[in-house]
């Protein structure tokens, strides 16, 4: 495998990727406004101000307590009901266990547009022709194109971590008198399961879109991807099932092994001939 | 001696069971530069993709460069240039970037090459503006460029002249006969627009439905399938004395005879004759257009 190639590829379609505001706009915006803004405004007003007002109602405060029943007994548990406020224990409790969800759901919708821009706008600028009349080996313009996914959406979501990170423990760190998103569970998903889970939606992507004719096509179907993690948010918030790190431990071993999965999958399935036949009209 | 840089035998490709190619056979001479001619749909794009490896056969053998397209594909695409019909460039991209992309992909080094090719293309002023701007014959002009730049021994180009003007046309033409001249490489050019090879080609190949109808130099084709000369003569001679003196002629408009003759041979005789009757302005022969060639090929081959 030439690495020069694949360099190329990769440094073109960053550079394709930043100057389409189509592509990065949404991708920026989804991550600040659910991973930074969202988990903010909940830590400020939960902490602070005890003002949410949405969760006056006595139904929340019971579904907060059967919730933090719920809990195995923990260190953790021990620190939520230490706190005063209903706020406080809610914004303590999403910080440190919803947000998990909605960092994974941000990281599917990111890896989904890099992935699906990665072959089928190549498609539909007709360039995917010109790709493969080149001296450029299917198994380079794979990884090529893999690399070219992975690393924009790992860099959006580790920024989105650092930057919520540090912004968070700033609002919440007198009142919580710890810091958040440094436990096992936080550098577990984020340093475990998200390269996993990353790697395992561009795969899927990419496949869908070497199959697909649209772009359009290819993201309606990638979509559906994002199900399973609005359905983990849900679950979370009713207390039904709570992510832990050995979740955690065999989520990411489960996405791992589908990777292998879909690698060879892509290898039996992509040949020069039959990618140009089913891609190229 | 020349010798054949690409050589087809009894190739045929179906698409879901229709037949696109049907047991096309050619040789291409190494340093020629060779018209593929037929109407949309003839199958001309499909020789050029399995030329270049990209689409597998149903049957048949090819070599180019001294290798099969199936298993050295590679090889074969590391040393050729193609152009295809939509310039396929990045329109978010420069000109430039552009071309040092496909620069690593053909494995270039020297950033030379792509300012010698946008400077003899007349493209060196735009390269840092987007391609997007670009009108088609600029665009044409820069995958032009990106064709060469791996200093291709074949050069393969799909229409290359759709879309442009007729400047635009002429400008890319005397291109390619330059570099044919100048780096010596072989050119297969596709195109469904024949009168605009009349004076690029030096051979061509005519396919219809997929079927190759025939191949060879102007010359052999013409000598093959021209049975007559009809020449357009400008003169005041009228028709009547012109045809006192035994040839076959009509009158086209005033002051216009057309005279058919069996041989090229038989022009300068002809104007002598007509000299020693009358004043003669002009001649021209009327019949020996690539377009008659091909109906005349395409109608043999059918009757």
């Amino acid at each position: 495998m030439n690495k020069r190639i694949v360099s190329a590829l990769i440094k073109k379609d960053i550079k394709s990727m930043l100057l389409s505001k189509r592509t990065w706009g949404p991708m920026l915006l989804v991550s600040i406004l659910l991973c930074i803004l969202l988990p903010a405004a909940i830590a400020y007003g939960g902490a602070y101000k005890d003002n949410l007002s949405f969760m006056s109602g006595q139904n929340i405060d019971k579904t907060m307590e059967s919730v933090v029943d719920r809990l195995p007994s923990s260190d953790f548990k021990d620190q939520l009901l230490s706190l005063d406020t209903l706020g406080q224990k809610f914004s303590f409790f999403f910080l440190s266990y919803q947000l998990v969800s909605i960092f994974l759901m941000v990281t599917v919708i990111n890896s989904m547009v890099t992935a699906t821009s990665s072959f089928v706008s190549e498609k539909e600028r007709g360039t995917l022709e010109t790709l493969l009349f080149s001296p450029i080996t299917i198994k380079e313009l794979f990884v090529g194109k893999i690399l070219a996914s992975f690393i924009p959406s790992i860099i959006i979501t580790y920024v989105a971590y650092l930057a919520s990170f540090a912004l968070i423990n700033s609002l919440t760190f007198k009142v919580f008198h710890s810091l958040l998103f440094i436990n096992p569970m936080w550098l577990l998903l984020m340093f475990w399961v998200v390269p996993g889970l990353v790697l395992f939606n561009i795969l899927l992507n990419v496949l869908i879109s070497a199959k697909m004719k649209t772009y359009q096509e290819a993201q309606q179907f990638g979509g559906l991807l994002i199900l399973p993690f609005v359905g983990l948010i849900v679950s979370q918030a009713t207390g039904l099932f709570l992510v832990s790190p050995m979740v955690l431990i065999v989520l990411g071993a489960l996405l791992y092994g589908l990777v292998v999965g879909l690698l060879l999958l892509i290898t039996k399935m992509t040949k020069r001939n039959s990618l140009f036949e089913s891609q190229i009209h | 001696m020349t010798k054949s840089i690409i050589s087809v035998q009894n190739l045929s490709k179906s698409f879901n069971k229709q037949e696109i190619l049907s047991n096309v056979s050619f040789d291409v001479q190494e340093g020629s530069i060779n018209g593929l001619l037929g109407p949309n749909g003839s199958g001309k794009t499909t020789i050029i993709r399995l030329l270049n490896g990209v689409i597998s056969p149903s049957q048949g053998k090819m070599e180019l460069l001294g290798f099969n397209p199936i298993t050295h594909g590679e090889e074969i695409r590391a040393h050729s240039g193609i152009v295809t019909e939509s310039t396929n460039l990045y329109h978010e991209m420069s000109a430039w970037d552009n071309l040092m992309f496909y620069s690593k992909l053909y494995n270039v080094h020297d950033k030379e090459r792509a300012k010698s090719l946008l400077t003899m293309l007349d493209m060196y002023q735009h390269k840092d503006k987007k391609v997007g701007t670009f009108s088609t014959g600029m665009k044409k002009r820069v995958s032009l460029a990106k064709a060469l730049l791996n200093r291709p021994k074949l050069l393969f180009l799909d229409e290359p002249t759709n879309g442009l003007d007729p400047e635009g046309i002429q400008l890319v033409l005397h291109y390619l006969k330059e570099l044919n001249e100048q780096e010596g490489i072989t050119i297969l050019i596709c195109s469904h627009v024949l009168h605009q090879l009349e004076n690029v080609c030096t051979s061509y190949l005519f396919i219809k439905n997929g079927v190759m109808l025939e191949s060879g130099t102007r010359e052999e084709l013409e000598m093959k399938y021209i049975k007559e000369v009809q020449v357009l003569i400008e003169t005041s001679v009228p028709l009547d004395l012109a045809t006192s003196l035994g040839y076959e002629c009509e009158e086209k408009g005033e002051g216009q005879l057309v005279f058919t003759l069996p041989s090229r041979g038989v022009i300068p005789t002809l104007l002598r004759d007509l000299l020693s009757k009358g004043p003669v302005y002009g001649s021209r022969i009327t019949n020996q257009t690539l377009d008659n060639l091909y109906f005349q090929i395409g109608g043999a081959a059918h009757e």
